[in-house]
């Protein structure tokens, strides 16, 4: 045994290594991104950036139908996309251990929404789910979801949110594991893997989709019965007759505000789904009241009551849908408040909102998207035309004091709803603004169903050849892969054109290009696509890499009149109005030179 | 024993780099840390807080309890005003009074509150601690990048919970030489703005 630091993510890939696992495939999103980081530093493990989700997962399960142990590594929305494949899967079932992280975000620290995808996972897909409490539960579980997996061949999901990802804690792990080698063999068994509604002979003619659904409803038996042996679910004894129910992190927050409290509280820790019943059962004997603690929705509040309800036992159950707050996450003042409330028979008290003033997020200063936004904010500041908006760094262009992009939803959204927008009759120009990795990710079948509805659009590909937003990592119009350097870029562009578009191209540090080269774009008919090409400044500027040539950019104290323009219009985080005139703060400003003509005085050079 | 510790701050001021220093001291010495960063969708420029959490037993929570913490470093006067709910009534702070302002409060769409406002609605809260120019005096030694390292020499005037010099050469450590005189001389002066 040995212990070390280890952030959530790393333990997650250590669990997933000492398993033996062979393919690890995932797309970047905060906060499950760095687990493939780590494997993928593992030799014997293949491991990949996929260009989405769905994909990612279709290549884990080939690794499992092909005896390797496997894992799909995504965050909250991703599981989103990958749910048309998760509900097939969930119906062959595996063959090797195949394990699906799927990370969560509670309270959208880092996410266009914040939800529970053990709903989808667990009640929908009928998938096991682990939760886990702690960094050192989130490597034990890995280990325990393939082994698990391949004894029962029903995928197994780990389900950790934000604040176990992203915590670094001690990790007792094993030194000694040695994962085992086999032999990648794919066995052909087309009665399991071709999911299709083919009439099943030997079954009298069934069909073949309601056979395998059957087949997954009797699992639930076996697989019941091994979360009643889990270690991962205990009870602990205390005073009261109220108890404590805590999930994943949850139980962490309960032991927390236990110690602060001075008290020991009758505790059921739950960290797996489907629910160990007996284990609820026997906890709630005696007890007036339970309250559960969970991220994020009621799902095991709702689960304990129909056990309670079909057992026909008197118990009030207090959780997310009766009693706490029924959004954002759980924190140990949050479960403190609870537990002092219920106790007193109090209702959960309102939070105090006393405004200080935000931090909102920007580009970079020296980030080519500034002068992107920029320029369009100019054309359709014209023309009335209106942008849609994707995933990435520019879409902090949403808010102040960009205030351009109208929409943001999720990866890929952009196209589709810029030329439905036309579709419905709007009569003035559309735009997608859409970033490189997510372009590649779901921007090319809207690109293609824009193409082929012959809509009237102009598509913006912000191309800096990086997944910027989580860290950099590389996608297809990278020079890299996860593993080798030197790959030849696929050029959006090229694509695009291939595709039928009309291809513009501009440099977005050029301002007055780039507003020139867009009009011109609007002003064809059919589907146009804009590539704004530059470097992510941060990643690349550290490898000596910059798209522009930097200068040192003074105000001209005599010219400026204090306007403010460069400050409530294009907001760099470098300038400022001291004294009713510009000043650049030296110390940020990356001299790329896209405020000089932002400013129509000329003060700024 | 336990020890919790907050820092807030904004993104690219060092902060995550400071409480890695004290959490990797801490656990050569043998106790048991739990750390993590809370930063909004704001990883550029925005609000970041890093929780670290030492102890001789079992750490539950990844974040310090509201009201827990033993410590405050506040990088940046409205983030520690932001965060100074999470200070015990015992416990101290360490603000560096030189404000960021925000990209709302550059639109005049939020109002920067004053010094004095902020100093006195952190004082009102009852708790001490000490108000410093951290990043003034880092301009002084001539590398503003250096802000971080004088609150981490102020920290190790406040606090014993770890011997001032395993955390510089720790800090040094995870540097690169080059940087090591500019660091030792801004973590002397740290240590010395909290006894002047
Ligand atoms: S990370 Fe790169 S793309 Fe993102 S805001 Fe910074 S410079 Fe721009
Ligand atoms: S620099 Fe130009 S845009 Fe900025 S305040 Fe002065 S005159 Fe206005
Ligand atoms: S102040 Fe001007 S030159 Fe400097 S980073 Fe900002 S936009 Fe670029």
């Amino acid at each position: 045994m040995q212990k070390q630091f280890m952030l959530g993510n790393e333990a997650i890939a250590r669990g997933a290594v000492e398993s033996g696992v062979k393919v690890v495939a995932g797309y970047p999103g905060t906060p499950a991104t760095e687990i493939v980081d780590h494997c993928a530093s593992n030799p014997g493990v293949y491991a990949e950036w996929s260009t989405n989700e769905k994909h990612a997962f279709e290549v884990a399960a080939a690794g499992s139908l092909t005896n390797q142990r496997s894992m799909a590594v995504m965050k909250h929305n991703g599981t989103n996309a990958a749910a048309d494949f998760l509900m097939h899967i969930n119906f062959t079932g595996v063959k090797a251990g195949l394990v699906l992280i799927s990370a969560d975000d509670p309270g959208g620290l880092s996410s266009q929404c914040e939800e529970d995808t053990r709903i989808l996972i667990h009640n929908y897909a009928h998938v096991p789910v682990f939760d886990p409490s702690s960094v050192q539960e989130a490597y034990e579980m890995t280990k325990a979801a393939f082994e698990l997996s391949e004894k029962t061949e029903v995928l197994f999901a780990l389900r950790p949110v934000m604040r176990i990802n992203h915590a670094g804690g001690m990790v007792t792990y094993d030194d000694e594991a040695k994962p085992e080698t086999r032999k990648a063999d794919f066995v052909i068994d087309r009665s399991r893997y071709v999911m299709s509604a083919v009439v099943e002979k030997e079954l009298g003619g069934e069909l073949r989709p309601k056979m395998r659904h059957r087949w997954l409803n009797e699992k639930q038996v076996e697989l019941k019965a091994i979360m009643e042996e889990s270690p991962f679910n205990w009870a602990e004894a205390g005073e009261g007759e109220v108890g404590f129910i805590g999930c994943g992190i949850g139980y962490a927050f309960l032991k927390e505000a236990e110690q602060i409290f001075g008290k020991k509280l009758p505790i059921l820790k739950l960290s797996t789904l489907p629910l160990p019943e007996k284990k609820v059962l026997d906890f709630v004997k005696g007890l007036k009241k339970v309250v559960v603690f969970e991220e994020v929705e009621p799902v095991v509040e709702n689960l304990i009551k129909e056990l309670c309800f079909e057992n026909n036992i008197a118990l009030e159950i207090l959780g997310r849908d009766t009693y706490l707050p029924k959004e954002g996450e759980l924190s140990a003042g949050f479960v403190l408040t609870a537990i002092e409330n219920v106790l007193a028979g109090k209702p959960y008290p309102d939070g105090e909102n006393k405004y200080i003033p935000a931090r909102t997020r920007t580009q970079c200063t020296g980030c080519s998207h500034r002068g992107l936004l920029t320029a369009l904010k100019e054309v359709v500041k014209k023309n009335g035309g209106v942008v849609t908006g994707d995933i990435g760094c520019h879409d902090a262009g949403t808010f102040e004091p960009m205030k351009l992009q109208a929409t943001i939803y999720c990866m890929g959204s952009s196209i589709p709803m810029a030329y439905g927008i036309k579709a419905a009759g709007f009569d003035k120009p559309t735009y997608a603004l859409i970033g490189d990795s997510t372009f590649f990710h779901n921007g090319l079948t809207g690109l293609a169903s824009a193409i082929f509805n012959k809509a009237d659009v102009t598509v913006i590909i912000g191309y800096n050849s990086t997944t910027a937003m989580t860290g950099f990592q590389p996608h297809p119009g990278s020079s890299n892969n996860l593993t080798q350097e030197g790959l030849k870029p696929m050029d959006p562009g090229v694509v695009a054109a291939a595709m039928g578009a009309k291809v513009f191209r501009c440099n977005p540090y050029n301002v007055e290009e780039t507003i020139k080269v867009i009009t011109e774009a609007t002003a064809q008919e059919g589907v146009k696509v804009v590539v704004a090409e530059a470097l992510c400044y941060l990643k690349f500027g550290r490898e000596g890499k910059i798209s522009y040539t930097p200068r040192t950019v003074t105000v001209d104290q005599e010219v400026c009149n204090g306007c403010s323009i460069c400050v409530r219009t294009f907001g760099c985080p470098a300038i400022t109005i001291v004294d009713k005139k510009a000043t650049i703060d030296t110390s940020s400003c990356n001299g790329c030179g896209v405020c000089i003509s932002v400013c129509k005085r000329g003060a700024l050079k | 024993m336990k020890f919790d510790l907050v820092i807030a701050g904004v993104g690219g001021q060092g902060n995550i780099l400071a409480s890695q220093v004290i959490a990797k001291c801490a656990m050569d010495a043998g106790y048991n840390v739990v750390n993590t960063e809370t930063k909004g969708a704001a990883q550029r420029g925005g609000s970041v807080l890093s929780h670290v959490r030492i102890a001789d037993g079992e750490i539950y929570s990844p974040l310090v309890p509201q009201g827990q913490a033993d410590i405050l470093l506040g990088f940046e006067p409205l983030e520690a005003l932001r965060y100074i709910n999470m200070l015990s009534k015992n416990g101290t702070y360490i603000i560096n009074t030189a404000p960021v302002p925000t990209i709302l409060s550059n639109l005049k769409v939020d109002e920067y509150p004053s010094q004095e406002q902020m100093l006195a609605a952190i004082q009102e809260k009852g708790i001490s601690g000490h108000f410093i120019n951290a990043t003034q005096a880092a301009k002084d030694l001539g590398n503003v990048l250096n802000t971080n390292v004088i609150m981490l020499g102020a920290f190790t005037a406040i606090s014993d919970i770890l011997p001032a010099d395993t955390i510089l050469n720790k800090l040094l450590s995870m540097v690169k030489p080059k940087f090591h005189e500019g660091n030792i001389k801004a973590f002397n002066c740290g240590r010395t703005m909290i006894k002047a």
